[in-house]
């Protein structure tokens, strides 16, 4: 038998005798610092330090779009909880509010056939507006065009610029076309402005960091002719 | 609290020692129970009971925290069944591929659970991961009950009659389970963190109104 260096004495059999009181003692681990620390829960915990009116005031900032005001509202506290239920909230609008919409146009009710592709599609685009577009316009602009807005800026910023869609979106549940159009334009309009004003610092340095104002835009009126297209087309004849 | 060790489901696996709940007189008794040699029917008994008086909490929701106290025994079978049933119900009814809403409703739930739960978490709530999708798993039942409703007596309901068997079974729900959300969280992260708990009772019960 192994004698893994134990002061307890043992009989024949291996029982222990006499048995020393044990020594309680508390390990507390170490925190290993972490090779990949945007892995980690523990570093987004610096994103979620808001409160719910910190919310409504960036919310605000984001409707009354035409005023510079969002890095004031911020200030060095960028958060994560906007961008991603906003983006949310969206996704659930656009797939209830789509199916909504083809709901009153249908003709035979009864046989209403529910588009669940809907919702897939609504995660992909409106998660990569949200997020993957400003991580990489975030890195651009930090990385190469010196910029000294942080990648997580960038991301809330957007994040924060799609609230006008919540409305927007909901207003295009009825089903009329010039509606749909005039909502959605309103709707472009509000986020893209909302971009560009507070981009406006970064973007009048120099003929470059113009440049920038050309994907905002392009993306945005991507956003929306997949919106209208998708998610509310007219569909005047049923179709299986 | 790490102290209530719950008996798993299946325990028969393990041996040993157990903590036995005694739920009939609301206190624990600590009583060496080989749950091996114990008949199968006692077994599921027991995880049964305890899922019904889950069940109980979300009904008559508490709003005292006192109360809501013994909901901290965190099981996952009840949510699993209110999942599988409420996926299958909304499957059952569906004139399209019910494996596409099988699967879509499991997602929702479960990853739904746990990015709320996730999102209170990392905005200070003291609550713990498991506990959490617990009670939010169990505060489907009222949606569950409409959707069944709504499923096998569907020749007696109306549009309108839909939507609110639909919007009060979603009331209820999202109530039964701020009870305690809410009393886990800051005064000032309140409606932030119940916000995404509303969303997702809201997801789940637009799927029963138009299946």
């Amino acid at each position: 038998m192994q004698n893994f260096g134990s002061n307890n004495e043992l009989d024949e059999k291996g029982h222990v005798l006499n048995e020393q009181p044990k020594i309680k003692v508390k390990f507390e681990p170490k925190p290993k610092p972490s090779k990949c620390p945007i892995c980690t829960i523990e570093y987004y915990q610096q994103f979620f330090n808001i409160e719910q009116r910190d919310v409504y005031m960036r919310i605000r900032c984001s409707i009354l779009s035409w005023k510079p005001e969002f890095h004031q509202c911020v200030g060095k506290n960028p958060d994560l909880w906007g961008p991603l239920w906003i983006s949310t909230t969206i996704i659930f609008i656009l797939f209830a509010g789509g199916n909504l919409s083809r709901f009153l146009l249908e003709e035979d009710k009864k046989h209403f056939k529910y588009e669940y592709n809907y919702m897939y599609v609504a995660v992909l685009i409106v998660y990569a507006m949200a997020f993957i577009i400003p991580i990489i316009l975030g890195v651009i602009m930090k990385y190469i065009l010196k910029s000294e807005l942080g990648v997580f800026d960038i991301v809330c910023m957007y994040g924060y610029s799609l609230s006008a869609y919540i409305f927007v979106l909901i207003l295009c549940i009825i089903p009329y076309n010039e509606a749909q159009w005039f909502f959605l334009m309103c709707g472009l309009a509000n986020s893209t402005i909302f971009l560009l004003v507070n981009l406006w610092d970064f973007m009048k340095k120099n003929k470059q960091t113009v440049l920038i104002a050309i994907p905002i835009i392009s993306f945005n009126v991507a956003l929306i002719l997949c919106f209208k297209f998708y998610f509310f087309r007219l569909i005047y004849a049923v179709d299986d | 609290m790490t102290d209530n060790q719950q008996v798993p489901f299946g325990s028969g696996m393990f041996q040993g020692q157990a903590k036995f709940v005694d739920y009939a007189h609301m206190n624990q008794q600590e009583v060496q129970v080989n749950t091996l040699d114990e008949p199968v029917t006692d077994t599921l008994l027991r995880d049964i009971n305890m899922i019904l008086y889950k069940l109980s909490y979300v009904i008559i929701p508490r709003m005292k925290e006192t109360q809501g106290r013994k909901l901290r025994n965190w099981d996952l079978w009840g949510p699993l069944l209110l999942s599988l049933l409420l996926a299958m119900t909304l499957g059952i009814n569906s004139n399209q591929s019910s494996d596409t809403i099988f699967g879509t409703i499991f997602i929702i739930m479960w990853g739904g659970s746990a990015v709320i739960t996730v999102n209170a978490k990392l905005l200070g709530g003291q609550v713990s991961f498991f506990q959490s999708v617990c009670v939010l798993g169990y505060c489907v039942f009222p949606i569950n009950i409409a959707a069944v409703l709504i499923t096998f007596f569907q020749s007696y309901f109306g549009f309108f009659l839909r939507i609110i068997i639909v919007g009060v079974a979603f009331l209820w729900s999202t109530f039964s389970s701020l009870s305690f959300m809410s009393s886990m969280m800051n005064e000032e992260k309140k409606v932030i963190s119940v916000y995404p708990i509303f969303l997702f009772y809201m997801f789940l019960s637009w799927f029963c109104i138009f299946i």
